[in-house]
C-alpha cells in the first residue's frame, strides 16, 4: 500500500539548533496514525514542515507516491492536507457556519451566499455524526471545548481534506467529549481520509490508531503497526529511542 | 421428490427483501432497487405497488437528480404509519420506544430501574403503561406490526422465557407472555438478550454495516456479548449463545454472580472496576456488603459511577488508574480469547464497555498483541458502539419488525384485519 503521505529524509534546523534528523514519517489513507514523542521530540516541527510552515532544510515529500513541493500553507491546502492545532484558532465571535469558511467563503455575486455554506455544514457535521451541536448558527463562544474541538475538525474537513493532522485534540476535555472526539477522529478515517494524531495520552493513541510513530529527540525511533505493539514498549520508545528490537541503535535507525 | 418454491414463495420473498432494503437503507429510487436486487424493472414495480397498496410504502419523485431524462421514482418507508413497541430491561432502566418502520425512533419513554428481585407484575406493568401512553398520542391510521424486548438475561428460544438473569433477579420468567397480554394488541412480545440484540442492531444500523463477523461486548452491571459470524447470529442449540461475560479468564479469581470464579464479568464487570478503585468495599466483607445493598446506590454504582472512575483517572488519580488498567488487562485477555476462536473482523465495545475500553486502550490492545495471534489481530478492527444507549432498543425493534419482513403482506392483513 502507498502511503498517502510520505516525508522522507526531513532535516530541519532553527539556527545552531538541530530539530528533526532524517526523519522518514508516513500516513495511510484510512488509517489513523498515531505521532508520539517527548516534550521537544519534534512532533510540532514535523507537523508545521508538512502543513509548509516552515520551510525544510532537506528531504521530500510525497503526496500518493509524487513528489510535491509545499512551500506554504496554501500549498498544503489545495494538496487537501488540513492542520487541526491546539488553539483551534476559531473565533468566538461569529457562528460556526462563519467559522467553518472563514476566509473562503461562498460568493454568489457580490454577496455571500449563505444559503449555500450552511447546507454545505450541516452536510459535512451529519456526515461525520454529530449530533451534539444544537444549531449550526450558535456563536462559537457558547460551544463547550468538545464542541469546539468538533467544529475546528469539521471545517478541515469541509474542503474535500485528504489528510488531517490533529495536535492534541483531546487535552483539556471531560471524559464523555474525550470520547466523542476519539470516534470522530475514529471516524474520518473510517471515511478514508489519512489521519494523524497527535497525542500524549496512551490511552486515546491505542483506543483509535493503526499505526504509532515515535519520535525521539528530532529522530524518528519506530513506525510500527499498533496491534504489535504493547504500551511499554511504545513507552520506551518515547522514552529512550528503543525497546528491543525496535528503535535506534546508537543513533542511527534500525 | 420435493417441488422448488411456488410463485407464491418467491413473490413472499421478493417483497420481504424488497421492504427490507428500504427499511434498512432508506428512501431509494426504484432504479437503485433494480440494480441492487438484480430483478427486472417490471418486477419491481409490481412489488412496489402492491407494498404501496398495503400502505408499508409511498413511491414520489425524487427532488433533483441533476442528470438528464425521467427520474426515477423513489420509494420511502412509510415510516409515521407503520411502527412497533420496542422494550429494553436492564439492570438499571428500563425504556420502552415506538419506532417506525425504517428505524427512526418516534417516541420513548424511559425510567430508573431499582435493583433487586424482578417483580413481574410490576415490571411488565411500567412498560405497558409506556406504550399505552405512546399510542394514545398516535394518529388514528398508523398501524403497530409488533412488539420485542431486549432483556439483559438468558432467553429460551424456543418460547421467549427469561431462563436466567443474575443481574436483573430473574429466574424462569415468563417475560414475553405476560407484557403481550398487558399490551393487549393481540400481538406476541419476542423476547431477545440484550447483547445479542445490540449486535444485531450495530451490524444493521450501527458501526458495523457490512461487516460480517464481529462481536460485540455489552457492559451493563455484568457482561453480555453478540457473536456474528458470516452474517448470523451465533444462538446456539438453546438460544443462550454468546455469554463471553462468563468466559473464565482468571481460574480462581473474583466470585461471580453465576456462581463461578473469575468470569470476565467478574473481573471487568461494574463491580469489579469500582472494588478496585475503591468506590464500593470488596467482596466478603460483610459489613460493606450491607452498605452497598441498602439500596441507595445513586452515584455509588451504574453507568455513572463507572464513569466518575474513567474521570478520576483521566484527572491523574493513581488508584483509578490502576483500576482501569487491572479491567483493561482482564478485558484485552478475554477480547484476545475471542479474537482467537472467532477471527472477527471487528470487536465492538458498547454500554458501559464504551467508557471503560477508552479509558483503558492500552491495556487491552497490549493484552491483545501479546495473547492474540498475528494473523487474526492483522486487520481486526476494535471500535466503540455507534448506537450507543440505544443499541439494545433498536436490536428490540428489529427483532419486532423480522416477522413483517418475512411476510410483509400476511402480516399488516392480519394486524389490521
Amino acid at each position: 500500500m502507498t502511503p498517502l503521505l510520505e516525508a522522507r529524509g526531513i532535516d530541519k534546523s532553527f539556527g545552531p539548533v538541530k530539530v528533526l534528523h532524517d526523519v522518514t514519517f508516513s500516513a495511510y489513507a484510512g488509517e489513523v496514525t498515531a505521532l508520539v514523542g517527548d516534550n521537544g521530540a519534534g512532533k510540532s516541527t514535523l507537523v508545521k514542515c508538512i502543513g509548509g510552515i516552515h520551510p525544510i532544510d532537506n528531504g521530500e515529500l510525497l503526496f500518493d507516491g509524487r513528489p510535491v513541493q509545499v512551500n506554504g500553507p496554501r500549498d498544503a491546502g489545495e494538496l487537501g492536507i488540513e492542520i487541526v492545532y491546539q488553539d483551534l484558532a476559531l473565533c468566538d465571535n461569529l457562528d460556526i457556519v462563519q467559522n467553518m469558511f472563514l476566509g473562503r467563503e461562498r460568493r454568489r455575486g457580490v454577496v455571500l451566499d449563505e444559503d449555500t455554506m450552511e447546507e454545505l455544514a450541516e452536510q459535512t457535521l451529519s456526515s461525520l455524526s454529530v449530533r451534539t451541536v444544537k444549531s449550526i448558527r450558535q456563536l462559537v463562544s457558547s460551544l463547550s471545548g468538545g464542541q469546539r474541538q468538533t467544529v475546528a475538525i469539521a471545517k478541515a474537513v469541509l474542503w474535500d481534506s485528504k489528510v488531517v493532522i490533529l495536535d492534541e485534540p483531546t487535552a483539556a476535555l471531560g471524559v464523555a467529549q474525550t470520547a466523542q472526539v476519539l470516534e470522530l477522529v475514529r471516524r474520518l478515517a473510517d471515511n478514508g481520509l489519512a489521519v494523524v494524531l497527535i497525542s500524549h495520552n496512551m490511552n486515546d493513541v491505542f483506543a483509535v490508531s493503526d499505526r504509532i510513530a515515535a519520535l525521539y529527540l528530532g529522530r524518528m525511533a519506530a513506525q510500527v503497526k499498533t496491534a504489535d505493539v504493547t504500551h511499554a514498549q511504545v513507552v520506551e520508545l518515547i522514552t529512550s529511542g528503543r525497546s528491543g528490537d525496535l528503535g535506534l541503535k546508537n543513533g542511527a535507525v534500525a | 421428490m420435493r417441488a422448488g418454491p411456488s410463485q407464491e414463495d418467491i413473490r413472499r420473498h421478493n417483497l420481504g427483501a424488497l421492504l427490507r432494503h428500504v427499511h434498512l437503507g432508506g428512501p431509494i429510487s426504484r432504479a437503485e432497487l433494480t440494480a441492487k436486487m438484480g430483478l427486472n424493472r417490471s418486477t419491481i414495480m409490481a412489488l412496489t405497488s402492491d407494498l404501496t397498496a398495503a400502505g408499508l410504502v409511498r413511491e414520489e419523485l425524487p427532488r433533483e437528480t441533476g442528470r438528464a431524462g425521467r427520474p426515477s421514482l423513489v420509494v420511502r418507508p412509510e415510516s409515521s404509519r407503520v411502527y412497533v413497541f420496542a422494550f429494553d430491561v436492564g439492570p438499571d432502566r428500563l425504556a420502552a420506544a415506538r419506532v417506525g418502520l425504517g428505524g427512526a425512533i418516534l417516541d420513548r419513554r424511559e425510567t430508573a430501574r431499582r435493583r433487586g428481585p424482578f417483580d413481574l407484575d410490576e415490571l411488565a406493568g411500567t412498560l405497558a403503561g409506556f406504550a399505552r401512553q405512546m399510542r394514545r398520542k398516535t394518529r388514528p391510521d398508523t398501524v403497530c406490526v409488533g412488539a420485542a424486548a431486549a432483556v439483559s438475561g438468558g432467553v429460551r428460544k424456543d418460547d421467549g422465557v427469561i431462563m436466567f438473569g443474575p443481574n436483573l433477579g430473574a429466574e424462569s420468567v415468563p417475560f414475553g407472555e405476560e407484557l403481550g397480554r398487558r399490551l393487549g394488541l393481540g400481538l406476541p412480545v419476542s423476547v431477545g438478550n440484550d447483547a445479542n440484540l445490540a449486535a444485531l442492531a450495530e451490524h444493521s444500523r450501527g458501526v458495523a454495516v457490512g461487516v460480517r463477523d464481529l462481536i460485540y461486548l455489552h457492559g451493563d452491571v455484568g457482561i453480555g456479548g453478540g457473536i456474528i459470524t458470516g452474517g448470523h447470529l451465533l444462538g446456539g442449540h438453546d438460544g443462550y449463545g454468546g455469554e463471553v461475560g462468563h468466559m473464565v479468564v482468571n481460574p480462581g479469581g473474583q466470585p461471580c454472580g453465576c456462581g463461578s470464579r473469575g468470569c470476565l464479568e467478574a473481573e471487568v464487570g461494574e463491580r469489579a472496576l469500582l472494588e478496585a478503585a475503591g468506590r464500593v468495599a470488596a467482596r466478603g466483607d460483610t459489613r460493606a456488603n450491607a452498605l452497598s445493598h441498602d439500596g441507595d446506590g445513586a452515584g455509588r454504582q451504574g453507568r455513572d459511577a463507572v464513569r466518575a472512575v474513567v474521570d478520576a483517572a483521566d484527572r491523574g488519580d493513581i488508584v483509578a488508574q490502576e483500576a482501569l488498567k487491572r479491567v483493561g488487562g482482564w478485558l484485552g485477555l478475554g477480547v484476545a480469547n475471542l479474537v482467537n476462536i472467532f477471527n472477527p473482523e471487528m470487536v465492538i465495545f458498547g454500554g458501559m464497555l464504551r467508557e471503560v475500553y477508552l479509558g483503558s486502550a492500552a491495556q487491552v490492545r497490549s493484552r491483545l498483541a501479546t495473547n492474540a495471534m498475528g494473523p487474526q489481530r492483522e486487520r481486526l478492527r476494535l471500535r466503540t458502539s455507534a448506537l450507543a444507549d440505544d443499541a439494545t432498543l433498536v436490536g428490540a425493534a428489529e427483532l419486532a419488525f423480522a416477522h413483517v419482513l418475512a411476510d410483509p403482506l400476511e402480516v399488516l392483513a392480519r394486524v389490521t384485519g
